[in-house]
């Protein structure tokens, strides 16, 4: 490209300096020199950058993405540090060592998908400041409570991304409050894409009942055809572990059975089926909690997804911030070869039942040690990491051999040194 | 008939040969102390502040027994004293944030105001309390967002009930009493002969067998730390034990109370170059250490360095789990702030609530090591590698 530059500063040059005498011997020169021109640019054009952008780095020198240990979901990205959902709550999610980063789609008034958990958005952004939103406040029935606020679908894109994300939670950090916006589903996958190792995507067809009530696309297409399509756009698809999945990984979630089922028609990624507490029935369907995690509906269920995601408190109840003994659910659900990710996972101790000392890790401990879960939806993506590392650190051939070699050099070096 | 005199006799010979004769299973804590697996001294202390007072209530056997369970290097109390003078397990000088006191309608007339440290404080306060008082009252858990489910099920131990936990630990388990508030007990309670506070607390480390300069041969049998805000009932005591001595230090704005020296005064060099003599170490505030502003850590102070310098050990003050006592640094995690202290400012102890977690977080990351246990470890630790990676192609 470079090279075309000159060849065009030159004529330039010549013609300021000898302007009132080469000018004619100049223009011919200039024609010739045009057709020239048009080849090289389409020549430059079509060859391959010689460095090519991260996002479309040769898959292979990509450190591929661990399969031996439970997965670390990024629930909404590092929110326990970063406004949820946002482009810095992912960044730091990898930056942590997640194995996939999770988020909730929904969809603006204008039809375009974006990251977004709640169907409003008076507690995660700045909405309330925006007086000239004001009169958008409505009430809606949201699965049969209504609920009043500033609904996404009532939003277009633009106005969605003149908002500032917030951090959910008062005793989390809130520097970062009105930083950053709201991303849409492309940017998010964009930012695992570019990660500079294999990093899995975790999205979520969120209230698809709703969407598809309020938001309209062209030539009939609904919420869950968008949906795939942009991960078709992107290059996912491929069956749980087959070599293109591992490439660009990748699990479709929804509480919406009927939608899941819906897009196993149009994609043969893995779904994973969300079920919440044991008093809400599916917001589809309106099956209930016992319905859904029944031995009949889970041999069902099976073949359209690869697992189930409950709520944590479901699969081992609590009386008085006590762990009671756990339920059969995961048993169940792996005997019917369905992988269990329960959510979520918080390290303030307000979330912590006594039996873990305020101790997150010990949490971790008893869902992959004693419950043997097979992914955790967390907020604190680098707990879990930290967790997982010091406790089944991942192999790594030589770099493993070399680091036990120091280990056991360190080991003898403290007993020559003790405190003194 | 054989006499029965001589019957007698060799029955009261037999009596007494057995009562001489040493008994074929030893107490717990009489046990041979070389079967007993030693104190580590290769990575920084493990000090179990008021026992596992994040899961019991404070200063408790309980808190105790399962700070030891837990894996402390050194179990951690402040020394008071009853009415009676019997030297008690007890952090407050008053009773009515850690005991049900309230409910005892037969003390209610003992509340009273006294000075301390310069402020009128009202409430029950131990001094004014005999042991067995004091004894018919339980303990709660302070903090209410810590589990409250032992409350009232626990009394108050006295020193030597503490002394016994630890000896009784079936591994050498340190001890770490403080001579709390020495000025304010000093002033309201009198042992005959003229003994003070100091002198009964030495008294009944003596007592049990605890001697020896620091990382000596008997020390490290019994280990021990002896903390004291006051610095001079540790020069006091350097006189009655050679037992290694910790000088607390206040947050800036508390004046000590015994010198009333400013906390620039006792950091100081000339300080540190006098204090060193009399003690092994000093207890600081973590956050004078390293200041926070808006819940983020500031740039650290050289309080460590220069302590180092004097070699002097640095064991800071308090660690706790719970989010609201972790600064926005550390993402919520404990875990981060253990590292941030080990690692980053290199201290030689820390006293911590949870001492569970900081065990886990120094036997994941610097592992003690016993030889043949640790290979076998390690090829366990390579047959799970493997037994993974095979099984993540199904």
């Amino acid at each position: 490209m470079f090279e075309l530059t000159v060849i065009l500063k030159q004529p330039k040059q010549k013609s300021r300096i000898g302007a009132a005498k080469g000018r004619d011997s100049m223009a011919s020169a200039l024609a010739g020199l045009v057709p020239l021109s048009f080849l090289l640019l389409l020549v430059g054009c079509a060859s391959r950058p010689l460095y090519p952008l991260p996002g479309k780095r040769y898959d292979a020198s990509k450190k591929p993405l661990q399969t031996f240990r439970p997965y670390n979901l990024a629930h909404r990205g590092s929110n326990g540090e970063f406004p949820e959902e946002t482009a810095a709550a992912y960044m730091r999610a990898i930056e942590e060592g997640a194995d996939f980063i999770e988020g909730d789609v929904l969809a603006s008034k204008d039809g375009v998908l974006i990251m977004q958990h709640d169907v409003t958005l008076d507690d995660t952004t700045d909405i309330a400041e925006h007086k000239e939103f004001a009169n958008r406040k409505r009430t809606c029935n949201v699965q049969g409570t209504n609920t009043t606020g500033f609904f996404h679908f009532d939003f277009t894109l633009e106005e969605l991304k003149s908002l500032g994300v917030k951090q959910r939670y008062p005793f989390r950090d809130q520097q970062y409050n009105g930083k950053f916006p709201i991303i849409t589903f492309k940017e998010f996958i964009s930012i695992a894409l570019d990660a500079p190792r294999v990093v899995g995507i975790y999205p979520e067809i969120k209230n698809p009942a709703m969407v598809n009530q309020y938001v309209k696309w062209p030539g009939g297409k609904k919420f869950e055809d968008k949906f795939v399509e942009t991960l078709h756009k992107y290059g996912y698809r491929g069956e749980y572990m087959s070599k293109q999945w591992l490439k660009q990984p990748a699990f479709i979630q929804s509480f919406a059975p009927t939608s899941l089922i819906y897009v196993s028609n149009l994609t043969d990624l893995p779904k994973v089926f969300l079920i919440d507490d044991i008093t809400i029935p599916t917001q589809d369907t309106n099956q209930s909690y016992w319905e859904v995690t029944s031995d009949k509906y889970l041999n069902f269920i099976k073949n359209y997804v690869m697992g189930i995601g409950p709520w944590k408190d479901t699969i081992v109840y609590v009386s008085e911030n006590y762990l009671q003994p756990p339920t059969d659910l995961v048993a169940r659900a792996h005997a019917l070869n369905l992988q269990v990710h329960p959510y979520t996972y918080r390290n303030e101790n307000q979330f912590l039942h006594f039996n873990f000392s305020q101790d997150p890790y010990k949490e971790y401990d008893y869902w992959i040690n004693t419950i043997g879960v097979d992914g955790l939806f967390t907020d604190f993506t680098g707990s879990l990491h930290q967790y997982q590392e010091w406790t089944t650190p991942s192999p790594s051939g030589e770099k493993s051999a070399t680091k036990l070699l120091d280990k056991i050099g360190s080991m003898i070096s403290k007993y020559r040194n003790p405190q003194t | 008939m054989t006499s029965v005199p001589g019957t007698v006799s060799s029955i009261l010979l037999l009596l007494l040969v057995e009562c001489a004769a040493r008994p074929f299973y030893p107490l717990p804590s009489r046990r041979n102390d070389r079967s007993k697996q030693p104190l580590q001294t290769f990575r920084p202390y493990n000090i179990a502040h008021r026992g596992s007072s994040g899961e019991f209530p404070e200063e408790t056997a309980s808190a105790y027994k399962r700070a030891i369970e837990e894996g402390a290097d050194f179990i951690e109390t402040d020394i008071l004293a009853s009415k009676d003078g019997i030297l008690i397990c007890f952090h407050d000088l008053t009773l009515d944030a850690t005991t049900d006191i309230a409910q005892h309608k037969k003390f209610e007339s003992r509340k009273r105001t006294y000075e301390v440290q310069g402020k009128n404080i009202t409430g029950y306060f131990t001094i004014d309390f005999t042991l067995e008082e004091l004894k018919s009252l339980r303990v709660n858990q302070r903090s209410p967002f810590r589990d409250q489910q032992y409350n009232g099920k626990f009394s108050i131990i006295i020193f030597e009930d503490f002394i016994s936990i630890a000896l009784g630990a079936p591994r050498v388990v340190g001890i770490y009493p403080e001579i709390k508030n020495p000025v304010f007990i000093n002033q309201h309670v009198k042992w005959p002969i003229g003994k003070k506070f100091e002198d009964k607390f030495v008294d009944t480390l003596k007592k049990y067998g605890y001697k020896g300069t620091y990382l000596s041969k008997q020390w490290l049998k019994q280990p021990a730390f002896i903390q004291s805000f006051a610095p001079t009932s540790l020069i006091y005591i350097s006189h009655l034990t050679d037992l290694p001595k910790i000088l607390l230090i206040d947050d800036a704005t508390t004046p000590t109370q015994d010198t009333n020296q400013s906390y620039w005064e006792i950091t100081s060099n000339s300080y540190f170059d006098f204090i060193k003599d009399y003690v092994v170490g000093i207890g600081p505030w973590k956050d004078s250490i390293v200041p926070a502003s808006n819940n983020y850590l500031q740039t650290p102070t050289d309080l460590v360095t220069r302590s180092h310098a004097y070699n002097l050990q640095v064991h800071p003050f308090t660690c706790r789990n719970e989010n609201v006592f972790l600064h926005f640094n550390f993402s919520q995690d404990p875990y981060n702030e253990y590292d941030y202290w080990i690692k980053k400012i290199g201290v030689d102890g820390l006293f911590t609530d949870f001492t569970g977690s900081l065990h886990h977080y120094q036997e994941w990351t610097n592992p003690f090591s016993m030889g043949e246990e640790s290979a076998s470890k390690l090829l366990d630790k390579i047959a799970y590698m493997i037994s993974k990676f095979r099984n993540s192609y199904n």
